[in-house]
């Protein structure tokens, strides 16, 4: 053996690894975390890409980090800051906008101005939400009980989760089924009439996904927004400051304060195997590191079939994980500028560059960026979702000069012919063409720009197919299905090998859920013994 | 006892007027039209139904091969069938009978759930929960694989699921039809593979198309019930939350009861009754989503077809391209069609239309089909009038239809039942519902 | 993009001499306009307060149905209005829970003005379906002023050149003043003698020196939201989202109120066709509602003596207070209901509160404790239930 003796191996360095590393050098076992990039972070990085332009190169917001895992880490100590981003601004077709802004007032006079009846379903609907995102938000932070097993842990979790759906109401609870099994677009139509406002609103629930506004299955990340909302005191949403990448360096200060050591550019070949058992991991050196437990925070593809050999597992399992999709649907364009870009529905520098603007401007035409995806081109006229992280941010780029993080849907990984050199920056001046429709002039501001294709992710991040959830968020790829039915407790079949990665419930976005969760799978089952056993 | 009138002489106006008749209740069956519509009942017919009625003389009509789409040929005997495919895919015919083995169990499943009120997850009643005991062991006795599949499938889009069994476009755009069938979704759509399976209830492993019967015409002619037709439309009148009635439109004939059985559309049946009702009722009523984008259309024959069924469906891609046009209001240009050989012309089922231009839709059937313009004819569809009073989508089956919380037949006005398609289980599946309603009905005495 | 001013804005804001606005329906108003709201208080009792109350959402609801659509909502029998009556009346959810309160005019037989607290335009819509009925929003169409004392009728009077004396409590009339279309109705949120003036956005101003001009000889007093309080406490007047939480935005069952928990039992009509909770407030009147709304007076000798425990004066709360304080049985540790707004009389000399008790304590003259912090200390002054309203001169309805 080359190294030291650890207790366990946490393979990834991206917030769920260092989450998970976290947890377990906090119960006292000695972890090390292996990054295969010269930095932590995974997608969740800042890097200077262009001199004193810093990006969240990736994931550009916080998107509903656990509380407890705020709490539990003390990430503010450790230089956690979420920012709020304060309003979403949709410019439409014919030059007007609607606007979303922090107070409450306001937000209501602009929707009456599009429609009256709408600024009161707002409210309604907001409160709707509000009970849905409560009913849901359990099932974040729990394991997902197998309902195919008689075992009684799971009879009883399942009992308890009945209890806890029939707890919630009728009517909420048919709200429920709805929300988890309709389009975000027929949900949207059930309450408002504005297209523009059910545009935008539908928007966010398609990130990530290879689905369209009128697909069902897309309405329940209506509520991501509104889980935020409920984390409202710890600010689970909003704009880390330093980017995202402040979120892992916070992750990784805090891991290593507890005792877990972190290597970079160390990547792992292949995890070991044997006597029916984990024994450790093997580098891309060839050098070999023994522990008794080794987590993967990374997708299940690799996590199964590139870390294991096929013949270490079941058959099912295999073809479970081959059928698993990916499909990366997304891309990502970073922009250095010269000065902010005025648009054209709002002219001029204002407080609405400190939030979002949403390129959404109707719901066809949502539809119409997917319909190209589905037929394996990239949206001729994408959705973006537009933030200028410098204005909130001023550490991010030189002073008097921005940064412009633009994401991308659709871009789909699998692009008739595949992607290479040309057909990327094709996609870029398509996103920039776009944009300069409803700001002119951007492009004469641009002083460099980086457009990141699904196929770029994946190579940079190690996310296949460069989804950015390690797996679509579908509903038959959630919950206890999610990576695998019967793989869903972050164990798998490889005694002391377990998940923490997004691959796994509950999955998506800067949730770290996953990473606790799986950790705390290595602890429940007395994984690797602790420091007096060692 | 209470004499009852049913509204809609269909196939579950008239199953539940027949068996609350059979209870000895007075029944009157009022049909709006003056004819009897000689068209054969396509969808299951519950094999109880016959049974419990005593229905002489029915026919269900199963076409062999069930559906042809040149080159291919789809037959009831599955290994006819893999033959038949291994000449455009020796992997999809290898797969074939595995296939058809796993929809049928899962069928299965649902078939257990359609002929009984759905279940009522809320409920604290000692039997219902009995029922919803029984009913998860039975899911669960079918064993792991079933209860993965189930949770997996439903949600799942049926391009999904025949991508992960089958290469042959020909014969996933074949299967992919009974996934949209009567459905505002494309192949790529969530829960399409739940609406392939609603339609697999009842049939044979191997065959995915409903069987046409003539169940409304054999129920028509059983007696017991007094049918009334040609009454126009009727008008239910309700007052002090009690049902008072039916109104006869335009002779303007009230018809008194206090016991009212609609087969109509829900929507149009609460409409009648919306000074009853809650306002956040009657908004859920009013969300049910029933957008039809099937025009149905009749070829005249100078020779018979070749075929008993024919599908144009080429490839999952074409019929998600054919959803794309109603997306955005129009007609599809390439539509998927299907043709029935009945006597001496053909029953179409053209999809997705929106509400366009009639000769055009005649044009593309036409070059489709290889016949002349002037055989065909298109009946357009109409705004909201769905075949099934609904879609069939997850977040309109079981307990959330017709509307969420009210699935079993009854409305909040006293004496007004829904027995109708927009009811669980639906169409397709010919005379559950009515018989569902009428055994709620007798329980409520 | 900030908050939204009213039509008569230009000639409130240079009145505003402490800046003191707050935010009401996302208009802002003066909460007073002096440093203090003392004078502006004893002008509704004294003389004639001036508010603008703008803010109010208002709609027009005009049809053949649109008396049914109202009869659908809300607890009284519209059917049985007078052209020209003016009804305060609540709405309430299926389950019979308060969503909201306000007034409808009855302008004729066809055309009905309701004024509300919250938004309630998709509610009217929801209520609408296979009604021949259209809601038009007109709250910013339509600016209002609320003139509120004892002087209110006499003003008024100068004013339109007209006689008031036949214009009865909650009764309205069209009328002129200078030559602006009003509408006046025998209303308001004072329990005094006092009128509301409904007219055009676009003649707020002339209208608002028409007034300011012909009352200054009989004092009128533009107020601010601080005197109203006090004085809608004393006509023992409910506020939303402060003495009760609409059913609407309650988060929990407990959070909601029925009418007749709310003291409005008298509003919930015995006999009249369906409407909305009909069934649910029946059953709830037949078996007795759990809750009742009442006055509380704080008995002085009892709160004297709490501050003399710690050497200090009295001290009064001189603006009303809206926060939830612990009423608990006589002599126990048991919490029997909550105060939601309270506040000093400076008319009657009494320290007064609305608050919610179990039905069998709050019967007039119950005695009860209510809590008060007295030097950073939590401590419990002796009260008994008062009947509402605590004032209610002759003038209100003569």
């Amino acid at each position: 053996m080359a190294s030291g003796h650890y207790d366990a191996i946490v393979i990834g360095g991206g917030h769920n690894g260092l989450i998970a590393a976290a947890y377990l050098a906090r119960a006292g076992k000695r972890v090390v975390v292996l990054e295969r990039r010269p930095r932590v972070g995974g997608a969740a990085v800042t890097e200077e890409i262009f001199p004193g332009f810093k990006f969240s190169m990736f994931s550009y917001v916080v998107s509903l980090l656990r509380p407890e895992i705020i709490r539990d880490l003390s990430l503010p100590r450790h230089g956690l800051h979420i920012l709020p981003l304060e309003s979403t601004v949709t410019p439409m077709e014919n030059g007007d906008y609607l606007a979303g802004w922090g107070d409450h007032d306001e937000t209501r006079r602009e929707l009456y101005r599009h429609s009256p009846r709408d600024a009161d379903a707002y409210d309604e609907y907001g409160r709707l939400m509000h009970f849905m995102a409560q009913a849901v938000k359990p099932i974040l932070s729990m394991v997902p009980p197998d309902p195919t097993s008689f075992a009684l842990g799971d009879l009883r979790a399942l009992l308890g989760l009945g209890r806890h759906f029939r707890g919630l109401g009728s009517e909420r609870l048919h709200a429920l089924v709805k929300l988890m099994t309709m389009s975000s677009a027929d949900f949207l139509d059930e309450w408002f009439e504005t297209d523009v406002l059910k545009a935008t609103k539908a928007a966010s629930g398609i990130i990530g996904t290879f689905l369209g506004p009128r697909s069902p299955g897309t309405a329940y990340v209506l509520l991501h927004h509104y889980m935020g909302e409920l984390d409202g005191v710890f600010r689970a949403w909003g704009f880390a400051k330093g980017g995202t990448g402040a979120v892992s360096e916070a992750i990784a200060s805090a891991a290593r304060e507890l005792g877990a050591e972190i290597r970079c550019e160390a990547s792992v070949a292949r995890v070991l195997v044997r006597g029916g058992r984990v024994r450790g991991v093997v580098l891309d050196t060839g050098d070999e590191l023994a522990a008794p437990v080794v987590l993967s925070s990374l997708d299940p593809r690799r996590t199964f079939l590139e870390l294991l050999e096929p013949a270490q597992l079941p058959a099912d399992l295999v073809a479970d994980i081959r059928r698993f999709k990916f499909r990366g649907s997304s891309g990502k364009v970073n922009l250095a500028l010269d000065a902010l870009p005025s648009f054209t529905c709002m002219p001029g520098i204002g407080r609405q560059h400190r939030g979002a603007f949403s390129i959404s401007p109707s719901l066809d035409y949502v539809e119409r960026a997917y319909d190209d995806a589905k037929y394996g081109e990239f949206s001729r006229r994408p959705y973006m979702d537009i933030v200028f992280p410098s204005v909130i941010d001023p550490g991010m780029a030189p002073p008097g000069k921005h940064v412009m993080s633009i994401f991308v849907q659709y871009a789909p990984y699998h692009l008739n012919g595949g992607w290479n050199d040309a057909r990327r920056e094709a996609f870029g001046d398509a996103v920039i063409d776009t944009v300069e429709t409803f700001a002119p002039g951007l492009k004469q501001r641009i002083l460099h720009r980086q457009v990141l294709t699904p196929a770029d992710i994946e190579r940079i991040t190690g996310l296949s197919e460069g989804n950015i959830f390690a797996g679509e968020l579908a509903l038959h790829q959630l919950f206890f299905l999610r990576p695998a039915p019967g793989w869903a407790k972050f164990t798998t079949p490889v005694p002391g090998y377990y998940q923490c990665g997004s691959g796994t419930h509950p999955g998506g976005g800067i949730m770290g859920a996953s990473g606790r969760l799986g950790a705390l799978a290595v602890l429940k089952n007395g994984g690797g013994g602790g420091r007096e056993a060692g | 006892m209470t004499a009852a009138l049913v509204i809609g002489a269909s196939v579950n106006g008239l199953v539940a007027a027949h068996y609350l008749a059979r209870r000895g209740r007075p029944v009157t069956v009022l049909e709006p039209r003056a004819d009897s519509d000689p068209t054969l009942e396509t969808g299951w017919v519950p094999p109880v139904l016959a049974r419990e009625l005593g229905l002489r003389h029915l026919e269900i009509a199963l076409p062999d091969p069930w559906l042809t789409a040149p080159p291919l040929a789809l037959f009831r005997d599955i290994a006819t069938s893999a033959e038949a495919i291994r000449r455009i895919s020796p992997a999809d015919a290898a797969r074939w009978p595995d296939f058809c083995a796993r929809m049928h169990r899962l069928a299965g499943v649902l078939e257990r759930l359609y002929l009984r009120p759905p279940p009522d997850l809320e409920t604290r009643a000692l039997g219902e929960l009995f029922g919803l005991a029984a009913l998860g062991l039975h899911v669960r006795r079918l064993g792991k694989q079933a209860l993965i599949d189930l949770a997996r499938i439903l949600p799942m889009s049926i391009a999904d699921l025949l991508d992960d069994w089958f290469e042959s476009d020909l014969l996933k755009g074949a299967l992919g039809a009974l996934g949209v069938w009567h459905l505002k979704q494309g192949p790529r759509g969530g829960g399409t593979a739940f609406n392939f399976l609603h339609h697999h209830v009842g049939s044979a492993p191997g065959v995915f198309r409903p069987a046409r019967s003539n169940l409304r015409q054999v129920l028509e002619a059983t007696p017991g019930v007094t049918l009334r037709r040609g009454v126009g439309r009727c008008r239910i009148l309700a007052e002090g939350g009690q049902t008072r009635g039916v109104l006869l439109e335009p002779s303007g004939e009230t018809v008194a009861a206090s016991l009212v059985v609609s087969s109509a559309d829900p929507r149009a049946t609460l409409r009648d009754v919306a000074g009853e009702l809650d306002p956040e009722f009657l908004r859920a009523a009013g969300n049910i989503k029933a957008r039809n984008v099937v025009a149905r259309g009749t070829v005249r024959l100078d020779r018979p077809a070749g075929y008993a069924a024919l599908c144009h469906a080429p490839s999952l891609d074409y019929l998600e391209k054919a959803y794309d046009a109603v997306k955005y209001g129009r007609d599809s240009d390439a539509p998927y069609v299907e043709a029935y050989r009945a006597n001496g012309h053909l029953d179409v089922h053209i999809q997705y239309v929106a509400a366009g231009d009639p000769a055009a839709v005649q044009r593309r059937v036409a070059e489709i089909l290889a016949v002349a313009p002037s055989q065909v004819g298109v009946d357009m569809p109409a705004d909201g009038e769905h075949l099934y009073h609904g879609e069939f989508t997850l977040d309109q089956i079981l307990f959330m239809r017709p509307v969420p919380g009210w699935s079993r037949y009854r409305t909040p006005v006293r004496g007004l039942y829904l027995c109708g398609p927009g009811t669980h289980p639906g169409g397709g599946i010919a005379g559950a519902a009515g018989r569902n309603a009428a055994r709620e009905i007798l329980k409520d005495g | 993009m900030s908050l939204r001013t009213t039509p008569f804005h230009p000639r409130t804001a240079p009145l505003s001499e402490g800046h003191a606005w707050r935010r009401w329906a996302g208009y802002v108003v003066a909460s007073a306009y002096d440093l203090s709201h003392e004078r502006e208080y004893h002008a509704i009792r004294n003389a004639a307060a001036l508010f603008d109350v703008s803010p109010l959402y208002k709609y027009m609801v005009t049809g053949v149905d649109a008396g049914r659509l109202l009869d659908r909502v809300v607890t009284r029998d519209i059917a049985k209005a007078k052209i020209g009556q003016v009804l305060y009346t609540p709405w309430c959810d299926a389950e019979g829970k308060q969503i909201d309160d306000g007034t409808i005019s009855v302008l004729d037989e066809r055309t009905y003005r309701m004024t509300s607290a919250d938004p309630n335009l998709r509610w009217l819509h929801l209520n609408a379906a296979a009604l021949d009925v259209a809601i038009e929003d007109v709250s910013e169409r339509t600016a209002a002023l609320s003139l509120q004392g004892p002087n209110a009728r006499a003003i008024l009077e100068t004013a339109a050149e007209r006689d008031l004396r036949g214009l009865k409590y909650f009764r309205l009339t069209a009328a002129a003043i200078r030559g602006i279309p009003v509408t006046l109705s025998r209303t308001g949120y004072t329990g005094d003698l006092g009128y509301e003036i409904w007219v055009d956005a676009g003649s707020a101003l002339p209208l608002w020196d028409a007034l300011i001009a012909t009352g200054a000889a009989y004092g009128i007093t533009p107020a601010g939201i601080l005197a109203l309080d006090v004085a809608r406490i004393e006509a023992g007047l409910l506020l939303i989202e402060v003495d009760y939480v609409s059913s609407r935005h309650a988060l929990i069952e407990s959070q909601k109120s029925s009418p007749l928990e709310l003291g409005l039992g008298w509003t919930v009509a015995a006999d009249k066709a369906r409407y909305n909770g009909q069934a649910a407030l029946h059953a709830e009147r037949a078996r007795g509602p759990a809750w009742q709304f009442v006055g509380l007076s704080v008995n002085w000798d009892s709160l004297e003596q709490l501050y003399a425990d710690v050497g200090l004066p009295p001290r009064l709360p001189t603006t009303a207070w809206r926060t939830s304080v612990p009423v608990y049985a006589e002599g126990t540790r048991r919490q029997i209901g909550y105060a939601t707004s309270g506040g000093w009389s400076p008319l009657l000399k009494q320290y007064m509160a609305l608050a919610h008790l179990e039905s069998p304590f709050a019967s007039p003259g119950t005695r009860v404790a209510m809590e008060i912090t007295v030097e950073h200390h939590r401590r419990q002054a002796a009260a008994h239930v008062s009947a509402l309203p605590f004032f209610n001169p002759e003038r209100k309805r003569a």
